[in-house]
């Protein structure tokens, strides 16, 4: 690791235990206080290969090739429109196909082999699959969401279960505390051989140990769905059995009586004319849910309700 | 005359809201357990006719309705300036019962949970009447499992062809993408949308559309369900807040709902159809081979319920989901109680 060097100032980290290396997109390395004083206004070009590169780009060394970095930068573009899933291929040979094609342009792109060509192949790509991109795009930004979710739940047990082990522990030495007390007391005031007392003390911790040890807390864990499940004590509900219940038919809600003739049905308001009598509902009312229908039921049902009725 | 207030016992606050206070009371008279929603005063903004609108709503609509399936408005009575509503008593609603990861939902439950929404919604929308605020906080279970519609705050007679509505109704995350886009002039269609989103909401145990705005909601609706234009959505332009959309492709609905039927997929489909015509109303839903399918819905008392439902103060909805339903009016907004 000594002989880490930046190439622009040849400091070491010998002689600079804090030297840090950072890469940009080029793949070519330059130490932190380079990349202050050559990106201080934010952009600039690597003073290697002369390509333009914005300080915001720039990020700690982790392999010691810079190929590597260059590499997975690379890939990460790359891989960011070229995200289709196995599902979305028929056969596994058009899928292992389509990871070939990724690998030969990745190959090419760090290898500076036709690099316009390529970057014409990725573009043409990009047009024909905009869709699929953008689908995928969606669907794996949800997956993120939800390991996140199921992260941070994870995290939340751990806490739960050091307290717990912590509250625990305290408990124990409070208690063995408390036995010492006992036991000198014992000893100060009791009567018999001091010996016996001893020892009949020493048993009865012996005794309690065997009977308590430490209650397990039950380890929590998470299916990947997200469905919590627990080992150890069963404090949870079983699953519930099913109950095969009477299937559902559907029944018409009864009608109070109306005290007067039927309303037409909605069929042949459609069917029998009604429809002609009354303002028909224009566009924007029906891009709102809005149809002339249910009012012409409305108004007729209300017409015909209470005719019959006599005083 | 007798003493109204002598009738009900108070036994237990349940809640405060934006509009009313809300105790848990005994009928002395026949010994039942009742909900006593007292109104508040309020400004005199929101009562300038005379009463507050919300609770004028429930008095004039729930006195008419009888259904099982709906909240049963027993009485109502005066005391000096107040006014209290007496609702049957609910021991959870759905929100609850969604969020206790203690509960496993199983297809059945969750058809049963569907089926009794659906018939009290079907009752109320052959009485010509939108409810306009369905949400899980609103669908109130007792502990026979009998699951009813309540808090018709923002219900409203519908079907008159001159009348011009507001769209600002709906818990945004319940709000059909009419209303989003400012349609005055709707049907039976935002109560389907909000029934679509509570069945998802079922599934997945998540809000399915948790919008944060008007606009993300919008968005997130489409990123699912794909960018209407003018052939799947025609008019959709002429609305009054119609705003253009980036092009969504449209998501496989049995990629998200990854453990439903088929005949599951296609009533979400038909309840969130983007186009309003095209979604289907309550007699038709019911009327789909999912409800008439195995598994039978669960029968009433076999339903789960939470836990502590006996010790009721620790399970309260949410304060984040209420501060969400900000303007819309119709949501209880938590008041701290000293």
């Amino acid at each position: 690791m000594d002989d880490l060097a930046c190439p622009r100032c040849k400091t070491t980290k010998y002689r600079n235990p804090s030297l840090k290396l950072m890469v940009n997109v080029c793949g070519h390395a330059l130490c932190e206080s380079c990349v202050d004083l050559l990106f201080l206004k934010g952009s600039g070009s690597c003073p290697d290969c002369n390509v333009p590169l914005r300080r915001s780009n720039f990020r700690v060394q982790l392999f010691e090739d810079s190929m590597v970095e260059k590499e997975i930068d690379i890939r990460k573009r790359v891989l960011k429109d070229y995200n289709k899933k196995e599902e979305d291929f028929a056969t596994l040979r058009e899928y292992n196909d389509y990871l070939e094609e990724i690998e030969t342009i990745v190959y090419n792109l760090c290898n500076y082999i036709d690099v316009v060509g390529t970057n014409k192949r990725i573009e043409q790509y990009k047009k024909d699959n905009k869709e699929l991109i953008m689908k995928n795009k969606v669907k794996i930004g949800r997956e993120e969401i939800e390991l996140e979710e199921i992260l941070e739940t994870e995290k939340q047990m751990e806490e739960l279960r050091r307290a717990e082990i912590s509250r625990l522990e305290q408990e124990a030495k409070k208690q063995k505390i408390r036995e010492k007390e006992a036991l000198i007391d014992e000893l100060m005031f009791a009567e018999g051989d001091a010996k016996e007392i001893l020892n009949t003390f020493a048993q009865n911790i012996a005794k309690k140990e065997e009977i308590d040890v430490l209650p397990v807390i039950p380890k929590v864990t998470q299916f990947s769905t997200g469905v919590k499940f627990s080992r150890g004590s069963g404090s949870q509900q079983g699953v519930p059995i099913l109950e095969e219940g009477p299937l559902y038919k559907y029944e018409a809600p009864i009608i109070p009586d109306r005290c007067g003739p039927d309303p037409p049905s909605i069929q042949n308001i459609i069917s029998k004319g009604y429809l002609q009598h009354v303002r028909a509902e224009n566009e924007t009312e029906k891009a709102g849910g809005y149809t002339s229908t249910l009012p012409c039921l409305r108004a007729l049902q209300d017409a015909m309700a209470g005719l019959y009725h006599a005083s | 005359m007798y003493e109204p207030t002598l009738r009900y016992e108070k036994i237990d606050f349940l809640g405060e809201g934006q509009f009313a206070t809300v105790y848990k009371a005994k009928d002395v008279k026949s010994d039942k357990i009742v909900a006593v929603k007292k109104i508040k005063i309020g400004s005199r903004l929101e009562a300038q006719d005379g009463i507050n609108r919300t609770a004028l709503r429930e008095i004039k609509l729930l006195q008419e309705l009888q259904h099982i399936n709906l909240i049963g408005l027993l009485d109502v009575f005066g005391q000096k300036s107040n006014v209290s509503l007496v609702f049957d008593f609910m021991d959870t609603d759905l929100e609850i019962i969604v969020k206790d990861s203690n509960i496993v939902l199983t297809p059945a439950n969750v058809k049963a949970y569907t089926i009794m929404t659906l018939k009290g919604l079907e009752y109320l929308h052959q009485n010509w009447i939108l409810h306009r605020d369905l949400k899980p906080n609103n669908l109130l279970i007792n502990r026979e499992g009998i699951l009813k519609i309540g808090d018709f705050g923002l219900a409203k007679a519908f079907g008159s062809p001159t009348r011009i509505n507001t769209h600002q109704v709906v818990t945004r995350w319940y709000r059909s993408p009419e209303l989003l886009f400012g349609a005055r002039q709707y049907g039976t269609g935002v109560d389907m949308w909000a029934v679509g989103c509570i069945l998802a909401e079922l599934l997945l145990r998540v809000p399915f559309l948790p919008g944060e705005s008007d606009l993300d909601q919008l968005s997130r609706i489409f990123q699912v369900f794909g960018t209407p234009n003018e052939e799947t959505w025609p008019g959709m332009k002429n609305l009054t807040d119609y705003v253009q959309f980036k092009q969504f492709p449209a998501q496989q609905l049995r990629h998200i709902f990854s453990a439903a039927a088929d005949d599951l997929l296609q009533l979400l489909d038909r309840l969130l159809a983007l186009y309003p015509p095209a979604r289907c109303d309550c007699t038709q839903a019911l009327q789909m081979p999912y409800f008439s399918n195995k598994p039978a819905p669960t029968v009433g008392a076999k339903l789960p319920m939470p836990t502590n439902i006996f010790k009721m103060e620790s399970e309260k909805p949410s304060l984040k989901r209420k501060l969400l339903d900000n303007i819309d009016g119709g949501s209880l907004a938590k008041r701290l109680q000293f």
